[in-house]
C-alpha cells in the first residue's frame, strides 16, 4: 500500500468513525427529545379532506361494517380496552351514540383482543361495534397512539381527526365534521395544518 | 478537498444505515408510505416485501460503503438511490403533500414537502461528490479496518433500530395503551 493510499485509508477511517459517533449521539438526542414531549404526535392521523382507507370488517357478533359508511358520518375510534382509562372520552362517545343517529361509531383495535369488547361493554359502550384491525390499517390511517378519533363521511373523505383525551374533544370534532369540505383541486383545497383538538 | 470527499462518502453511508435501521423498526409505517406510490390493488404482502427490500438495501449499501469505499459500483448504486430519493420526494410533494414519508421511521416526522425535496437534492449532490472514481480508488482498506468499520455500521444501525422502536413504544405508553 503506497503512502498516499495509506493516508487516504487512515483519513477515511477517522472520518467514518467520527460520522458514526455523531450519528449515534444524534439518535440518542432525538430519542430523548421524542420521548419527552407530545409534539411528536401532533401531526398523526389524516388531514381533513384526505381520502380515508376503505375497508370491510366483521364485528364479534358477525355483523359487517365498512368504511366509507352507509350513514352520513362514521366515527372511528382507534383504541382498545384501555379506553376505560379515559372516562371523559367514554362519556363523550356515549353522548354521541345516544343523541346523533347520523353517526356510526366503531372502535377499531390494532389487533384482535378477546378482552376489548367485554371491557368496553362494561364501561357503557354497548352497541358500539368493536372491530379487529391491524398494525397495517393503523399505519394507513397514520395513527400510532390512542385514543384517536377520525370522522369519515360517506364519500370516504376525512372530516375531522385528532387524538382525544376528553369528551368535549369528541363534540368539537363532531362540529368540525359538519363543516363542508372545500371543492377538490386548486391550492385552496389543501387541508390546513392540523392540531390536536383543543391544543 | 479530500476531506470533503471522504466526509460525503462516510456521511452518506451513515445516513443510509440510520434510515434503513429506523425503517426496519417501523415496517408497517414504511409499508404505508410505499403504498402511496403503488397501484391500489397491489397485495399488502408485496408492499411489505418491497418496503423491507428498500430498507435492507439502504442498510446493505450503507454498510458496504463504509467497509469498501473504493468499490466504484457501490458509489454508483448510492448515486442511483440518491436520485431515487429526489424522484420520490418530488412525486410525494406533487401527489401526497404533507403526508409522512417515514424516511427515518419513528425517529423523525419528515413529510413530503419542499424541505424534503431540498434534503433529497443535497443527498444526491453528496452522492455525486462521493462517486468520483479516482478519489475512491485512493482509499484502500485492510481487512482489520473493514471489520472495524462494519462493526461501527452495525452499532449505528442497531442504535437507529432500537431508538425508533423505543420512541414508538414510549408514545404508546405515554397515552396509556396496554397492547
Amino acid at each position: 500500500m503506497s503512502g498516499m493510499a495509506a493516508t487516504g485509508a487512515i483519513l477515511f477511517i477517522v472520518v467514518a468513525i467520527a460520522a458514526c459517533a455523531a450519528a449515534v449521539l444524534a439518535i440518542l438526542g432525538t430519542a430523548q427529545l421524542a420521548m419527552s414531549g407530545p409534539a411528536a404526535i401532533e401531526r398523526d392521523g389524516l388531514a381533513r379532506g384526505e381520502r380515508a382507507p376503505a375497508w370491510s370488517l366483521r364485528a364479534a357478533d358477525g355483523a359487517g361494517h365498512r368504511s366509507p359508511p352507509a350513514r352520513p358520518l362514521q366515527l372511528i375510534i382507534f383504541a382498545d380496552h384501555s379506553l376505560k382509562s379515559f372516562p371523559s372520552v367514554v362519556d363523550g362517545l356515549r353522548q354521541l351514540r345516544d343523541q346523533d343517529p347520523a353517526v356510526e361509531i366503531v372502535v377499531l383495535l390494532r389487533k384482535r383482543s378477546e378482552m376489548a369488547e367485554p371491557v368496553l361493554r362494561l364501561i357503557g359502550l354497548e352497541g358500539i361495534p368493536v372491530l379487529a384491525g391491524s398494525a397495517a390499517l393503523y399505519a394507513d390511517y397514520n395513527v400510532r397512539v390512542g385514543p384517536f378519533a377520525i370522522f369519515v363521511d360517506s364519500a370516504g373523505r376525512v372530516r375531522a381527526s385528532s387524538l382525544v383525551n376528553h369528551g368535549w374533544q369528541i363534540a368539537k370534532l363532531r362540529q368540525l365534521a359538519d363543516v363542508p369540505l372545500l371543492p377538490a383541486g386548486g391550492r385552496s383545497a389543501r387541508p390546513p395544518r392540523r392540531r390536536l383538538a383543543g391544543a | 478537498m479530500d476531506l470533503i470527499f471522504l466526509g460525503a462518502k462516510a456521511g452518506l453511508a451513515v445516513l443510509l444505515l440510520v434510515a434503513g435501521g429506523a425503517k426496519v423498526a417501523d415496517l408497517p409505517g414504511f409499508t404505508a408510505a410505499v403504498a402511496l406510490f403503488a397501484p391500489s390493488r397491489l397485495p399488502r404482502r408485496l408492499l411489505r416485501a418491497a418496503a423491507l427490500a428498500l430498507a435492507t438495501t439502504e442498510l446493505a449499501l450503507g454498510g458496504a460503503s463504509l467497509a469498501a469505499p473504493s468499490a466504484g459500483w457501490l458509489n454508483l448504486a448510492v448515486l442511483a438511490l440518491g436520485c431515487g430519493f429526489v424522484a420520490v420526494s418530488g412525486a410525494g410533494y406533487a401527489l401526497h403533500r404533507d403526508r409522512s414519508c417515514r424516511c427515518f421511521g419513528a425517529l423523525s416526522q419528515r413529510r413530503f414537502d419542499a424541505a424534503a425535496i431540498a434534503r433529497a437534492v443535497v443527498i444526491a449532490a453528496l452522492a455525486v461528490l462521493a462517486a468520483q472514481p479516482a478519489r475512491a480508488a485512493s482509499v484502500q482498506l485492510g481487512l482489520t479496518a473493514r471489520l472495524l468499520l462494519l462493526g461501527c455500521a452495525a452499532i449505528v444501525s442497531v442504535a437507529a433500530y432500537t431508538a425508533a422502536r423505543a420512541i414508538a413504544a414510549a408514545r404508546d405508553a405515554q397515552i396509556g395503551w396496554s397492547s
